[in-house]
């Protein structure tokens, strides 16, 4: 009880920490009154410089990395149930790749971040559905199916990615999209927020509608049939949910690795395998994750420390720790 | 056993002969010429034909430089985006015949280089000699490398490029040379004098579409400098990431958009909220930088001119006599040989492809 407390109030926690964080000395008395001021009516005794920062600047991102953080956990603790593989990270289908390649695009033909966006979306989107399509065998999609054509897809769009790097100009455009591929939640506003949030949110209480069939079907499809469930439409609605967020979430702040990969394990060690309680914590492990490294991120150093780099940097270490205390069983 | 059969046995060894002397068969009849030499910067001695008539440039900035030195119909390998830049396809329209053996990062298809007969190959030094630069030797194709990172490192590359070429486009280049020390005089003669606390904090971007600063010790970071400015930015190097909120503490008195699409990255820059308090966007001072045969921020001719616009653009007060419009179009006449319209002159300020 006090365990399920805990998990649901921290994500909420340091998304209040997170605003105290940052480049800029901002007093923190100055934002408490700036958070007051949002819901009461305060009359303002700071100037509007220090409002631009903590509600336009902090805000936005903090949420960006709570709601990703969350999308790409929640929908890794779902595939490694669906694939019955601990080694599957929401990017199985070949989403990061074909998101990739859309937003180098954008990147090279100088598209505004708006386009960028929706261009990356559509290309993840694209992505999956081909993968899908690739592994239907007789109106049905065997998991190893789902993961060969995945491969295939990721292959095909790393190629075509590596093709507009190779045309990018160097002084800039290469830069710019070697930096998004690596990730970073700079370029979120409130607008991209009013958009992603939903799009993250949509699939996500998808999952956790499914979560209870998901134990069901990580016993194997067969036996998951044998205790009636349509398991087709149940891994159907699971590839279009966990797509829709990780689509979002890569489309607006680049390819960020090993999230959706090492959180569940993470909420796996404090709430057990029982999907129905698994996806609620992976949700809150990611978001408190992401919160904390974006905070590194942008606060560290002047430089803007590129996400991905940090949550491999931390994340591999702890996957082989993982690795070597399981000896390999993930019991 | 069966004897060795002689008929095969020559065609192989006639074949292996053949592929053994390809090298030498290759090579440029120019070697057997006379030959001088030259150090480049990493100081190596490089020998090359004495009269140079066939160059290879993987350094899409300089092939600007060597159209301005009246050059350009000696480049025989170039640059994707080299053949890209509208103004220099403008002035040198048989750019486009002049295969791209580079790609963007500088790698080469050594095939297409050998095809293309260079007498050498002009380069940037980024700390490193470029990998297939062993194979280069073994063709004999000299590689000649140029500094690339400070405003000092253009004027290098300036006499450098000229001495390669040859006579003619030396005595070009030391007349830029000239006229960009002269610009540079005429601005610091005014601009020294003006006060720490009177020096614009100047943020220079250098992408949009992902948000990158120029940074210290580049060249943007020098015309900054002459210009009376002081960059903004504390990060080193050219195209450095950084957080919107790094930008708010930097809070920069002017902003220098410096990419394509630069007028739309400029109004984004108006448009977003979160710029919204930083002093130049409240006092209006965002520029776009302009860019016509290459980038006047970066290495290039136009750099010349850079000085005098940066200066007046952060000085408009203290350079009441200085005409851009007059210095401009004297300098495309002058150096590329190119009557400028006014809507061409706008353009160039708007850095749109004319």
């Amino acid at each position: 009880m006090i365990r399920r407390a805990i998990l649901l109030a921290l994500p909420f926690l340091l998304l209040f920490l997170s605003l105290f964080v940052g480049r800029l000395d901002v007093g923190p008395g100055d934002v408490l009154r700036i958070v007051a001021s949002q819901i009461f009516p305060i009359t303002r005794s700071w100037p509007e410089a220090v409002e631009t920062i903590v509600v336009q600047i902090r805000l936005p991102r903090a949420l960006m990395a709570m709601c990703v953080g969350a999308g790409l956990s929640i929908s890794g603790a779902a595939f490694q149930g669906m694939f019955r593989n601990p080694l599957v990270s929401p990017d199985v289908l070949g989403v990061s790749a074909a998101s990739g390649f859309g937003a180098a695009l954008a990147i090279l033909l100088s598209r505004s971040s708006v386009e960028l966006q929706i261009i990356a979306f559509a290309f993840g989107l694209l992505g999956v559905a081909i993968t899908y399509m690739l592994a239907r065998v007789y109106q049905t999609t065997p998991v190893l199916m789902l993961v060969l054509s995945g491969v295939v897809v990721a292959a095909f769009f790393s190629a075509l990615l590596s093709g507009v790097k190779f045309v990018a100009d160097p002084e800039n455009t290469l830069p710019a999209i070697t930096y998004w591929l690596l990730g970073s939640f700079n370029a979120a506003t409130l607008r991209t927020v009013v958009v992603v949030v939903p799009a993250i949110a949509a699939g996500t209480i998808g999952l956790l509608l499914v979560s209870w069939k998901l134990n069901l079907l990580s016993m194997g499809d067969e036996d998951a049939r044998a205790l009636g469930v349509r398991t087709e439409r149940l891994k159907a609605a699971i590839v279009v949910c966990t797509t829709l967020i990780t689509s979002a979430a890569v489309s607006t702040s680049g390819v960020i690795g090993w999230v959706g990969l090492v959180m569940p394990h993470v909420a796996r060690t404090i709430v057990g395998p029982d999907h129905r309680y698994l996806l609620p914590a992976s949700l809150s492990v990611g978001a408190s994750y992401l919160l904390v490294i974006d905070g590194i991120a942008r606060s560290a150093v002047a430089v803007e420390i590129p996400i991905g780099i940090l949550t491999a940097v931390i994340g591999a270490p702890y996957f082989a720790y993982l690795l070597r205390r399981t000896n390999g069983t993930w019991q | 056993m069966a004897r060795l059969k002689p008929g095969p046995t020559i065609v192989v060894v006639a074949l292996l002969g053949l592929a053994l002397s390809q090298p030498a068969a290759q090579s440029r009849s120019s070697t057997s010429g006379p030959t001088r030499q030259l150090t480049d910067i990493t100081g190596r001695t490089v020998t090359l034909p004495s009269r140079v008539t066939r160059v290879a440039d993987p350094w899409h900035a300089n092939n600007g430089m060597i159209l301005m030195m009246g050059g350009a119909n000696k480049i025989v390998a170039t640059t994707m985006q080299a053949k890209k830049q509208p103004w220099f396809r403008k002035l040198h329209p048989r750019i486009e015949n002049v295969p791209a053996a580079f790609d963007e990062a500088g790698e080469v298809n050594i095939e297409t280089l050998i095809g293309t007969r260079p007498d050498v190959v002009l380069m940037a030094y980024g700390g490193t000699l470029p990998r297939w630069k062993a194979t280069a030797d073994t063709y004999g194709i000299p590689v000649f490398m140029m500094p690339n990172t400070s405003l000092a490192d253009l004027k290098t590359t300036a006499r450098m490029t000229g001495e390669v070429l040859g006579p003619s486009e030396s005595a070009r280049a030391a007349e830029w040379i000239r006229y960009f020390d002269d610009n540079i005089r005429r601005v610091t003669a005014e601009t020294s004098r003006i006060p720490a606390s009177e020096r614009p904090r100047v943020l220079h971007t250098a992408t949009g579409t992902i948000l990158t600063i120029d940074g210290q010790k580049t060249v943007i970071d020098d015309w900054i400098t002459v210009a009376g400015g002081v960059n903004a930015a504390t990060v080193v190097s050219n195209a450095r990431p950084v957080s919107m909120e790094q930008i708010a503490a930097w809070n920069p008195d002017v902003i220098i958009v410096g990419t394509a699409p630069n007028e739309e990255n400029r109004r984004a820059i108006l448009n977003d909220p979160r710029w919204s308090q930083i002093k130049a966007v409240r006092t209006g001072r965002v520029y776009v930088n302009p860019s016509g045969v290459y980038l006047w921020d970066r290495h290039s001719a136009e750099a010349a001119l850079q000085v005098l616009w940066a200066a007046k653009t952060l000085h408009p007060n203290r350079f009441p006599d200085l005409d851009l419009k007059k210095e401009t179009k004297a300098f495309y006449a002058k150096f590329f040989n190119y009557t400028l319209s006014d809507a061409e002159y706008s353009a160039i300020m708007r850095a749109a492809a004319s």
